[in-house]
């Protein structure tokens, strides 16, 4: 059981979500900074499933929420949820731009400057 | 009194009324249904009845005041509540006491004689029935003005008047000139009329302020038997200064309407109107509307010397320039509109010096010979195919005797010529003055200063009024016969705004309202009719027409005696004395200084006295003065503007005043409005502020685009860089403040 401690987590976490963030920032590809995005998201998730399983061995019993410290699991599936929504929209967003302008270049679509 | 006077009083007031309702909503089909003469002649008698039947009311009301005690001639009625505000309330309620009876009777007697003569001055006129129902408001509200028994009340009438005068200024409006004129007499009335206002706002303000000290009043502040009850005269005693301001105030009004100095400029401009009109209500009622509000606030006028002083010096300046304008002008209305001008500076004369019933009695008796002067030069336009220009005229006395004779008489009566009406209260007038009682300033002899100013004044009147009488009428020769030999004359206004309608002539068997010649034109030519030229032959006036003059001729004549005399206008109006004036009482005679001194008896009835003298010899010497320069004419000097006299040429300018005026006001307004208010303050500040606003949003705006670049990816950055200042704050405080 503890043979991989809490920190090797959350240092994977980082790492996963510091390369969806230069991701989303450098990449031009709407695709790409979809994925970005997915990598960010599941960064969190791995931080949230890995404070859920380690949560009784960190906090002294009577600190312990008696029965929400699997929440942290739940949380998970909705972000999963919402995650998945998400990419349906955009999915479809990035296909009606393709249609109308036959390119999908982030900078190429900034009609809104001010 | 009589209970039926309640609802006398009343009728006196609806009848005018009810004229008016008949002639706007029927009178046009009563003119249509009759050929057009014949309708003209029952809308005309529909016109003069009410007025009438308001006088033979009115001298029913009088005849029952005469027989009653001095107490039982006051009476109020009150009929309704017109307006209630919290503690404010103000009946609809007539007042019937000599003063208001006697300008009842003033309004109507002179007027049904009036409505008379418009019903033949008129006769050619279109529009006959809308000038009738101006004429028949006209006179309701000169009544409402009168009778009212509040200020509230003489505020409405003083309005309605004002609104009539203006609709018979522009009666003929479709020339520019008359609509101009109508719209000056307004708006110079607008700020007499907010003296008006501002005077009995204050007076009414006062006494509220005052309430313990009243009594019950129920809430009636602005009745008179409030406003001058015993009490309140004690609150406005014990406030001299802002009595005097009340007073000043309220003679802003009176100034307004009555035609005084700063405010004179629209009389002579209001002749643009019909004649009857200019005799009605540009002379014998309306303007002396201004007298009676003195007269009816004389306990006030009395508690305050200097406004009572300013009344004075004012009256005496506008008296003096006024006659000497007079001399500057060739148009025979205008110098009667003048001759009115200085008249009305006489009345304040004498309530300024604290003889308020001198200055009724003036009113009266002017009443009677201006309106005679301006009906006689009504029928002498009338008879000169509307020509006013007195250039034009001269010997008419060959072919309209009835109305030289008219006009002869009102000239020597304004002129103030023995034992006619005008000498009796001119000299009275002058008594009052040199007796003033009243006003002062400083120990500045007001009184006798203001009394040979008008002694001046009579001698110019009389010097004035033999001008027009004899380039009008004697002089022997025939000027309009030049016509044509030299210039075309200048055609007044009038005479192109008079949009005669020629074929509304329809034919009057009875001659009443047409005389022979003008019955005879109707079947010739019509242009013919309407045309002065050198073939021209001047025709009297028909019967309707110079029946009036008649009738005030000879009130003319006997008018002045009557009321110093027989009537006794003194004892009738003020029985017990102005209250709150100095128990001794101006009578119309001096009391002190030389022509005290050299007082005599009385004979028939006339002072026969210094001052007597003084007033005859003025008035004579004038008659002699004008005698002589115009006895055989129009001297030649006078025929152009070119070869006059350099100061009657200023004269008849108004000596710059109205061309300063109207200088100062529409063009110094108009210059004031452009510059100052419309591109200074509005361009400059209002629009400054305005555009500032959006000028800075704008600025604010294009500094903060810089951010938005439109880029998704700089927004994710910034975005992320949020979170990150986020966190590092968070984290700082959980260093600094501990977990806790």
């Amino acid at each position: 059981m503890a043979t991989v401690p809490l920190f090797w987590y959350l240092i994977l976490g980082g790492i996963m979500f510091t390369a969806g963030a230069v991701g989303v920032i450098i990449r031009r590809n709407p695709v790409v900074v979809f994925m970005c995005i997915e990598l960010m998201l599941n960064a969190v998730n791995l931080t949230f499933l890995a404070f859920s399983r380690y949560s009784p061995t960190l906090l002294p019993a009577d600190r312990l929420p008696s029965d929400h410290w699997m929440a942290g699991q739940m949380a998970v599936i909705f972000v999963m949820a919402v995650a998945a929504a998400e990419v349906a929209v955009g999915l479809g967003i990035i296909m009606a731009i393709f249609r109308l302008r036959e390119e999908v270049d982030l900078d190429e679509m900034s009609e809104l400057q001010g | 009194m009589a209970e039926s006077t309640k609802s006398l009083i009343l009728l006196v007031l609806l009848l005018p009324l009810l004229g008016f309702l008949a002639q706007s909503l029927l009178g046009g089909r009563i003119v249509k249904s009759g050929n057009d003469a014949a309708g003209k002649r029952v809308a005309g008698a529909l016109a003069v009845l009410p007025i009438l039947a308001s006088f033979i009311l009115g001298v029913v009301i009088v005849m029952g005041m005469t027989k009653a005690g001095v107490a039982d001639r006051t009476a109020m009625y009150t009929y309704f509540n017109w307006i209630e505000i919290q503690s404010l309330v103000i009946p609809f309620e007539l007042r019937v006491d000599p003063l208001s009876m006697t300008m009842v009777l003033v309004i109507t007697g002179l007027g049904s004689l009036i409505h008379l003569f418009a019903t033949g001055y008129m006769s050619e006129e279109k529009e006959y029935t809308r000038f009738f129902t101006y004429l028949n408001l006209f006179i309701a509200f000169m009544l409402i003005l009168v009778l009212g028994n509040n200020l509230a009340m003489l505020f409405i009438g003083w309005e309605g008047v004002g609104l009539c005068s203006y609709l018979l200024i522009g009666f003929w409006y479709s020339d520019l000139n008359n609509s101009r004129a109508a719209n000056k007499a307004f708006i110079v009335n607008r700020i007499g009329d907010w003296g008006l206002t501002l005077g009995i706002f204050m007076a009414a303000a006062v006494l509220m302020a005052n309430l313990n000290q009243l009594g019950d009043i129920g809430g009636r502040f602005l009745s008179y038997d409030v406003v001058l009850s015993p009490a309140s005269l004690e609150v406005f005693a014990a406030n001299p200064g802002i009595t005097t301001a009340i007073a000043l105030l309220l003679f802003v009004g009176a100034m307004g309407k009555s035609a005084q100095f700063p405010l004179y400029l629209w009389l002579p401009d209001a002749m643009a109107g019909p004649t009857p009109v200019s005799a009605l209500i540009h002379a014998a009622t309306m303007v002396t509307s201004g007298i009676v509000l003195l007269n009816r606030m004389a306990p006030i006028f009395a508690l305050s010397p200097v406004a009572s002083a300013v009344v004075m010096i004012i009256g005496a300046f506008t008296a003096l320039f006024a006659a000497l304008i007079a001399f500057g002008h060739r148009d025979i209305k205008k110098v009667l509109a003048y001759s009115t001008v200085s008249q009305l500076g006489y009345m304040f004369i004498a309530c300024g010096a604290g003889a308020y019933w001198v200055g009724m009695f003036h009113v009266i008796t002017h009443a009677f010979f201006k309106a005679l002067l301006f009906l006689g030069s009504g029928a002498v336009i009338h008879a000169m195919a509307h020509e006013q220009d007195m250039r034009w005229y001269g010997n008419l006395r060959k072919y309209i005797p009835i109305t030289t004779i008219a006009m002869t008489i009102g000239w020597l009566a304004i002129a103030g010529f023995p034992f006619m009406a005008g000498a009796f209260s001119k000299e009275s007038i002058l008594g009052a003055a040199f007796g003033n009682h009243l006003a002062e300033i400083n120990g500045i002899p007001v009184g006798a200063v203001c009394g040979w100013i008008a002694v001046g004044v009579a001698l110019l009147t009389a010097a004035y009024m033999t001008r027009m009488t004899m380039l009008t009428f004697y002089g022997g020769e025939e000027r309009w016969r030049e016509l044509g030999l030299h210039a075309e004359p200048h055609h007044h206004e009038e005479h192109h705004a008079h949009a005669h309608a020629h074929e509304d002539h329809g034919p009057d068997e009875h001659g009443f309202f047409y005389t022979d010649e003008e019955l005879a034109a109707k079947h010739e030519e019509h242009e013919h009719h309407h045309h002065l030229d050198a073939e021209y032959t001047p025709h009297e006036v028909s019967p309707s027409m110079w029946v009036p003059l008649a009738i005030l001729a000879v009130a003319s004549v006997i008018g002045g005696a009557i009321f110093y005399n027989v009537w006794n206008l003194e004892k009738w109006l003020y029985p017990n004395g102005v209250a709150m004036l100095d128990p001794e009482l101006v009578h119309g005679h001096p009391t002190t200084g030389f022509l005290a001194q050299h007082m005599g008896p009385t004979i028939l009835g006339v002072h026969i006295n210094g001052l007597f003298w003084v007033a005859t010899g003025a008035g004579v010497l004038g008659i002699l003065i004008g005698y002589l320069i115009y006895r055989k004419g129009m001297p030649k000097r006078e025929k152009s503007e070119d070869t006059m006299f350099t100061l009657q040429k200023a004269a008849g300018n108004q000596f710059g005043y109205d061309q300063f005026m109207v200088n100062a006001t529409v063009e110094g307004g108009g210059t004031l409005a452009d510059k100052v208010f419309y591109r200074f303050l509005d361009s400059r500040i209002v629009d400054g502020i305005v555009n500032g606003v959006g000028v800075l949003s704008a600025k604010i705006g294009s500094l903060l685009k810089i951010f938005q670049t439109g880029y998704v990816r700089s927004y994710a950055l910034l975005m992320l860089l949020g979170v990150v200042g986020l966190l590092v704050s968070m984290v700082i405080q959980v260093i600094n403040g501990g977990a806790n």
